[in-house]
Formats: C-alpha cells, sequence, structure tokens
C-alpha cells in the first residue's frame, strides 16, 4: 500500500494524544493525588490537541473533503464512520473535562466525564484499527495485531508524554509514571514483534492463480493442469490509480534497515531512557519526541508492507 | 435479482474492445460522470477505466495457454465496499447493482482498498471514485431496441465472450450457460460472494512431444510404404 503521509501522521500524532487522554483520566479517576489539577488538565488538552492535529491531516487524504461532514452517516457498518463519530463524541466530553479540572469542579460530573474521556479514546483508537483489520484482501492488516498495535503504540507514546507531564508538575511522585511507562513500552514492543513475527508467513497468502481462478488447474480434462500463472501484460503503458495506490513496493534490506530503526527510535532509547529512573521533564519530552519519530517510521512500514490482492492481477505471484 | 456479467476466457483474445467501449459510453454518462484521463496525449498517458483487460500464461512450455482477463465490478451480493463507506456514497441496489452516488463520495479510497478486485479508481479531476455501473443507463432505456439494451462491452466483443443477465433467475442464459460450463467466480474464499461469473478455457488438443512426432511419422510412412511392398 501507498505510505500516505497524512495518514501517517494522522495515526501516530493521534495515538499518541488518545493514549494520553486515557491514561490521563484514568490517573485522575484512580489516583488523584498524583497529579495537581494544572497537570491533568493540560495533559488532556495536549492529547485532544494531539488527536486535533492528526484529524485535521486526516482530512488532507480526501479527494473530495467538502463531502466529509456526511462521514458520520454510516455508523452501523463503517468503521471510518464509528471513528468519526467517536472522535466528534470525544472532543466534546474531553474539553468538558478539561473545563471542569481548570475550574477546580469536585463532583461526580467530573467522574462521569474523566471515565467517558477514558472510554471514548479506547473507543477511537479501536475504530482506526479496525479500518485497517477489517479489509479481507490485505493479509498484513486483517489479523488481531493490528487493533493489538493500534491500542499498545499509542499508550506508549501516550505514556512517555504522561512521563513529561509528571516530571514537570509532580516531581516526587514522578517515578511511579516511569514504571506505567515500562510496563506499556514491553507490552507494545511485544505487540510489534508479534504483529512483524505473523505478517512473516506466506502459507496462508493468496496466489495469483487463486486470483485468476487456475489454482487447480485450467478446469476440465486437457494438458494444462499444472497450475503455475504468471502476467504477461498488464494492458496499460503507464502508471494506473491500482498502480499507483496499491503497487509501492520497499526492498527487503530496507526494511530491514526501517524496522531497525523503528525498533531502535520508538522503544530502545525510550526504554533506556526510563531505566534509568531520570525523573526530569526535559528527558522525558525527548524520549517521548523520540519514540514518536520511531512509531512514523513504524506505521510507514505498515502501510508499505501492507499487499493488497490488486497485486496479483498485477503480477504478483503472492501477496 | 443479480445482474453481472459471464465472461467467458476460452473465446476472450484480448482485444480490448470491451474496455475500449466501457470508456468510450461512459465517458459521458450522467450515472459515474467523466472518466477523467491525465495527460492522454503527453508521454505518460493514464486515466481512469472502468475495465481493464490483461494477460496470463497459465502452465509450462509446451503445455501452457494464454489467458486474455478482463476484468471489471463484480457487482457482489456481500460487498465491503458498500459496507466500508463512511458517507453512505456507495451503495447496492435491489438489482444488485453497486454503484457509486458521485454528490455523496468524499474520496477517501476506503472502498478501492476494500475491494479485492481493484475495480474502483479515484477520479483525481472529480475526487470522487468510479466504477463499472453495469451501463444502466442503458440496460433499462427503452428508446433503444430491445438487442441493445445491454452493457456497451458486451456489445461490443466480436468474439461473443461476454453475456449479460439475471445470475438469479436460473432460466436465464448467463445461469444456464454458467451452470452448463463450470463458471467461476474469483476468490469466493474472501467471502464477497461476486455476481460476475468466468468461464474456463476448454480443453485445447494435446501438444506433440518429440516422441510422439516420430511415432506419428513412422506410422505415416508405414502406411505409405505398405501398399507399395505389398505390390
Amino acid at each position: 500500500m501507498k505510505p500516505a503521509l497524512s495518514i501517517i501522521f494522522f495515526t501516530v500524532s493521534a495515538g499518541a494524544g488518545l493514549g494520553l487522554l486515557a491514561l490521563i483520566t484514568l490517573v485522575g479517576l484512580v489516583a488523584p493525588a498524583s497529579l495537581p489539577p494544572h497537570a491533568l488538565w493540560r495533559g488532556a488538552l495536549l492529547g485532544l490537541a494531539l488527536v486535533a492535529a492528526g484529524l485535521a491531516a486526516s482530512v488532507l487524504h480526501l479527494a473530495n473533503p467538502r463531502q466529509a461532514w456526511r462521514s458520520f452517516v454510516r455508523v452501523r457498518t463503517s468503521w471510518l464512520s464509528r471513528e468519526a463519530v467517536a472522535a466528534a463524541a470525544l472532543f466534546v466530553v474531553g474539553a468538558g473535562y478539561v473545563l471542569l479540572v481548570a475550574e477546580g469542579y469536585r463532583g461526580a460530573l467530573r467522574v462521569l466525564l474523566a471515565l467517558a474521556t477514558c472510554i471514548l479514546a479506547w473507543v477511537v483508537q479501536v475504530c482506526t484499527a479496525m479500518i485497517y483489520a477489517s479489509l479481507k484482501p490485505i493479509r498484513q492488516w486483517r489479523t488481531r495485531w493490528t487493533p493489538a498495535n493500534y491500542l499498545l503504540l499509542g499508550h506508549w507514546s501516550g505514556a512517555l508524554l504522561l512521563c513529561a507531564l509528571a516530571g514537570a508538575y509532580a516531581q516526587p511522585r514522578a517515578a511511579a509514571f516511569l514504571t506505567l511507562a515500562t510496563i506499556l513500552g514491553f507490552a507494545a514492543l511485544a505487540a510489534k514483534l508479534g504483529y512483524w513475527q505473523a505478517i512473516g508467513g506466506v502459507a496462508h497468502a493468496p496466489t495469483l492463480e487463486r486470483a485468476i481462478g487456475v489454482a487447480e488447474g485450467v478446469r476440465g480434462p486437457g494438458p494444462v493442469s499444472v497450475a503455475h500463472a504468471r502476467l504477461l501484460d498488464t494492458g496499460h503503458s503507464h502508471g494506473t490509480f491500482l498502480t499507483n495506490e496499491f503497487g509501492f513496493r520497499v526492498a527487503q534490506r530496507h526494511a530491514r534497515v526501517l524496522r531497525g530503526a523503528a525498533l531502535a527510535l520508538g522503544f530502545g532509547l525510550p526504554l533506556a531512557w526510563l531505566v534509568t529512573g531520570d525523573t526530569r521533564w526535559q528527558p522525558a519530552l525527548a524520549a517521548a519526541a523520540c519514540c514518536i519519530i520511531g512509531l512514523l517510521i513504524e506505521r510507514w512500514l505498515f502501510f508499505a508492507e501492507a499487499k493488497h490482492t490488486v497485486r496479483l492481477y498485477h503480477g504478483d505471484p503472492r501477496t | 435479482m443479480k445482474l453481472g456479467l459471464l465472461i467467458d476466457l476460452d473465446t476472450c483474445v484480448g482485444c480490448h474492445a470491451c474496455a475500449i467501449a466501457c470508456k468510450e459510453w461512459n465517458a459521458s454518462s450522467k450515472v459515474s460522470g467523466a472518466l477523467s484521463d491525465y495527460e492522454p496525449f503527453g508521454a505518460e498517458p493514464s486515466g481512469v477505466w472502468f475495465n481493464r483487460v490483461r494477460h496470463y500464461e497459465v502452465g509450462d512450455y509446451p503445455a501452457s495457454k494464454t489467458i486474455n482477463f478482463p476484468l471489471s465490478c463484480m457487482h457482489c451480493a456481500d460487498a465491503d465496499c458498500v459496507t466500508v463507506c463512511p458517507t453512505g456514497a456507495s451503495y447496492r441496489r435491489a438489482d444488485g447493482i453497486v454503484l457509486v452516488d458521485q454528490d455523496k463520495c468524499m474520496g477517501c479510497n476506503l472502498c478501492a482498498w476494500a475491494c479485492p478486485y481493484g475495480s474502483r479508481e479515484l477520479d483525481e479531476v472529480s475526487g470522487t471514485m468510479k466504477k463499472c455501473t453495469l451501463c444502466v443507463d442503458r440496460i433499462y432505456d427503452e428508446l433503444l431496441a430491445p438487442e441493445d439494451r445491454q452493457p456497451a462491452c458486451v456489445l461490443a466483443c466480436p468474439t461473443h465472450a461476454r453475456l449479460f443477465g439475471d445470475f438469479d433467475d436460473p432460466d436465464s442464459e448467463v445461469a444456464r450457460v454458467s451452470a452448463e460450463r463450470g463458471g467461476f467466480g474469483l476468490m469466493p474464499e474472501l467471502g464477497y460472494a461476486p455476481v460476475n461469473r468466468y468461464l474456463p478455457p476448454r480443453q485445447a488438443p494435446p501438444v506433440l512431444g518429440e516422441d510422439d512426432a516420430r511415432a506419428l511419422l513412422e506410422r505415416g510412412l508405414a502406411s505409405l510404404a505398405s501398399p507399395v511392398i505389398r505390390r
């Protein structure tokens, strides 16, 4: 699949924002003493800003954005529609939460809004992931690892931002946030490695022979029984929408280098900082930025390594 | 009703007439809007097509065969391109035709990602998704002669490799021929229930190996020689 920069930025930025929102509202509910109110609302606002930046980038992906308002209407079947509705609701609820905390309000409504913000942040993340995981023609996306990745990677990058907030505003208690981030970091790393392991096998990959219906040999008795097909001609002389959108190739050795970079920047360096136990906010922010750069590379690979079945018709032996 | 196409891979000669006729008819269609071309007279011409013909070789020489493979929308009974659409622009009619409402499409590409066959193409000029309409503006047009109320690709095919009809009606020509000749749908394992059917290539005469040819030659010479020798 073509790695569209707008969608890569959207999923990484919104993922970090949603992870931060879910974690900070949970912290506000479960351990209200661990973060002062001004850290709570600023953190939630940062989360909402990251989601908003992501959504703004995602609109750039649309070829006809004038009709984007219609994307709220098909919640019954479309994960993209569900994502749009959940994100819109998240902004209303999240903004309410930020206002209440900033005003120092401490009633049942604040608890309710915190819960709703947290749950909606999870729902949006699951919807985003399911947009990809529900696509049957793309084997590399249609796996349970996809939602696991989106949820854990979002929470991991969000947790690093939370560490920076705690480092700045909740100094004596910031070490607990480092522990939380370390746990999420290893969980996210496991999910990413599991995903790469899962898409590596080609045993169940669809083949060109299956795509053109000659997998059991050309039907009927005849000399052509060995089912082995190859492309002679695509019928077009230059690129088409299909080759532009689905024909993207990343060389094996480049993919290996990029996976290494994603692992080092997205997980290795931030985890190494977490192990040192340094609770100052500056290195925490640097670790979060490093992680997000790593996740941008990771997300680029998520698209670049995904192979749509259309490629079979253009001559790929399997996807 | 499940309107669709039956495509004979045995008789298709890969001439692209169906693709050209499709482009010609639909370029002025009110249903799909124009099919834009990009740099049609430039060095790298490209554009939107509803129907593309590709060519494959199946089997290994000498037991190999060229298959010309036209591919357009399958008008799937269980079409994910319709369910993933967030705006409701993609829809399936009661007669089985899957269409895109050009006034509602926001050009997010998700339906094209959901289609395993590559039957949908984004028009960069209008910013909307375009696809085969099964010539819905021909097949119901009562101003046309009854024999002309068929998709443009079907009418254009010089080898009659394309048939149009209702696969839900067991007495229809498409359903009958498909049943007789083992018509198959593409990638049924994905669960889209594609309606269009392909007829497999028929049995070809055996290709002679070197030994077969020598045996035939010897037999032929013997039959020529025997009357002479007998005399």
